[in-house]
């Protein structure tokens, strides 16, 4: 315990020197901002201060903050279909490794196209108005990455583990419970962190085509061609900080769920 | 009437790929005989079959020919029945799991219930005497440590023998001996049949009961040396007249194999 109280202090100032730098570069970018549009007097139709955002912010709270919810709701729906399809195919994958190979590069080939293009389709196929358009698209994005990567961690396993199981007669599913889904959860986390903000795209782009009037891409594109670009941004931010509070939740879960991974803990206790 | 041999191997060949125009013969003719509570070193230079040896032994490559019985069966059976528990160079701890639920695996693979498991398991982090650490994670552990608890994982399903493929290879000279002297105080507690690949000679005369010496290209066995240094043997064993006799001896078995090959 002596140890842990000695070391808290030292661990709190080397997460201030993480954090810190990136505070001062962010107002550094934002200073630069509000100074350059200022300085060469641009008009606030092709890039308004970061001040006039967050008062359009400030003044459109209530109609941004309903909108958010729907988009979220697609986001989160999207997600989860995205996570759930992902990691059902790569179980079933895993259990036929040799087929996993090609299966796994068709993967990467089709998520390299740019899936959020879907978009419009999505929204003939579903309903413009339909959540399940915005988050169908979300899951696609989500899948792929949830899919390999998943599929990965399951088949990666030591071989010393593996010998370590089959010296211990271990039967497949004490193998595929005890050793290959554990293995492979640090792999989706990594997943989970990408899709969590491809999701965010899908949802908002696809809205941009079309959606529930109340809807933050419906909002923001609406806004835009007003055009009331100051209500614009102030969407568009609260997009990014959607975007950044998923990516943390994820983050935050990974640390709950996986206390022993080696990328959350410095390198000696 | 005499207990029947633990570990019986009668004419055993391992060949890699059999018949091919590379096939390596890894095992030659190998008699083996390993009576109950005994601690043998199976003692050479790298390639000559001793970790291959062990492997056929545990069931975890198969014979091209020959016999092997363990504990009365098949080595299958024997690894069925989880006769025996091994010990790799590396510890192959669970990074997920506790410390304590690392032990706890063998006992989970067998069904037991999870009071078993957990008592079973603290009695054998008392054995390694890592008991303060069992809610630890391997990560937060040396690599001595790590290797003390994949002995005590080792041991937890009460295994009749030991298995044990160079587990102190990847350690430093202090963490070696030190562990060295706990293995031995492990064997004379809980009196299980150890099986032990090395290539340290002293490592193998401080330890074993006898030191079966193995050459290399074919691999066969080339000399059973009896270590008759009394028990308990502690760091003062390492400096008696005796131990360096034993070491002397070994050694020249082991080299006037290596001569005889270079000849």
């Amino acid at each position: 315990m002596a140890v842990t109280q000695a070391v808290q202090p030292s661990r709190l100032r080397a997460q201030l020197g993480r954090v810190l730098p990136v505070a001062v570069t962010a107002l550094v970018i934002l200073g630069a901002w509000q100074l350059a549009v200022i300085v060469f007097d641009v008009p606030s139709f092709i890039l308004p201060t970061p001040t006039a955002i967050l008062s359009a912010f400030a003044g459109q709270f209530t109609t941004i903050m309903s909108a958010s919810r729907i988009t979220v709701e697609a986001v989160l729906l999207g997600l989860l279909m995205g996570v759930a399809w992902g990691v059902v195919v790569a179980l079933v994958l895993s259990r036929f490794p040799s087929m996993s190979g090609p299966v796994l590069t068709v993967a990467v080939i089709i998520n390299c196209a740019p899936i959020v293009a879907l978009a419009p389709i999505f929204n003939n196929w579903f309903g413009v108005t339909s959540l399940v358009s915005k988050a169908g698209v979300a899951a696609v994005m989500v899948f792929f990455p949830v899919l390999v990567n998943t599929t990965r961690g399951l088949l990666q396993v030591s071989p010393l583990h593996l010998e370590l199981m089959q010296s211990l007669a271990a039967k497949p599913r004490h193998v595929a419970l005890m050793l290959r889904l554990p293995n492979a959860l640090p792999f989706l986390f990594n997943a989970l962190k990408l899709g969590s903000t491809l999701a965010v795209i899908g949802v908002i782009v696809t809205e941009y085509f079309g959606g529930p009037s109340n809807a933050l891409g419906v909002y923001i594109a609406s806004q835009a061609s007003l055009p009331r670009f100051d209500y614009a941004w102030a969407g568009i931010l609260v997009a990014s900080v959607l975007g950044l509070a998923m990516f943390g939740v994820v983050s935050l879960l990974e640390r709950l769920l996986m206390p022993w991974h080696s990328s959350l803990h410095d390198e000696n206790p | 009437m005499t207990e029947p041999a633990i570990i019986s191997v009668r004419g055993v060949n391992k060949e890699f790929n059999s018949g091919g125009k590379r096939s390596v013969t890894a095992l030659q003719n190998i008699d083996l005989t390993i009576e109950r509570g005994e601690f043998v070193s199976l003692l050479g230079p790298s390639g000559c079959g001793k970790s291959t040896l062990l492997r056929v032994l545990a069931d975890l490559t198969e014979p091209t020919s020959g016999t092997v019985t363990l504990n009365g069966k098949t080595p299958r059976a024997a690894r069925s029945d989880r006769d025996y528990g091994m010990v790799f160079q590396q510890a192959g701890l669970f990074d997920w799991r506790s410390v304590q639920r690392n032990v706890e695996l063998p006992l989970q693979v067998a069904g037991a219930d999870k009071p078993t498991r957990r008592a079973k398991a603290q009695e054998m982090l008392e054995l390694v005497r890592l008991s303060e650490f069992a809610k630890h994670f391997p990560w937060q552990l040396s690599g001595g440590m790590q290797q003390r608890v994949a002995i005590a994982r080792a041991l937890s399903a009460d295994p009749a023998i030991l298995f044990m493929d160079e587990p102190l290879g990847a350690l430093d000279e202090m963490n070696r001996e030190r562990l060295q002297g706990e293995l031995l105080r492990i064997w004379a507690d809980t009196r299980t049949t150890v099986v032990f690949v090395t290539h340290s000679i002293s490592e193998a005369v401080f330890l074993s009961s006898r030191i079966v010496v193995m050459s290399a290209r074919p691999g066969r066995i080339a000399a059973s040396i009896d270590v008759d240094l009394p028990y308990p043997r502690t760091s003062a064993t390492r400096t008696t007249e005796a131990f360096f006799a034993k070491v002397t001896e070994a050694r020249t078995a082991l080299h006037s194999e290596l001569a005889e090959q270079a000849a």
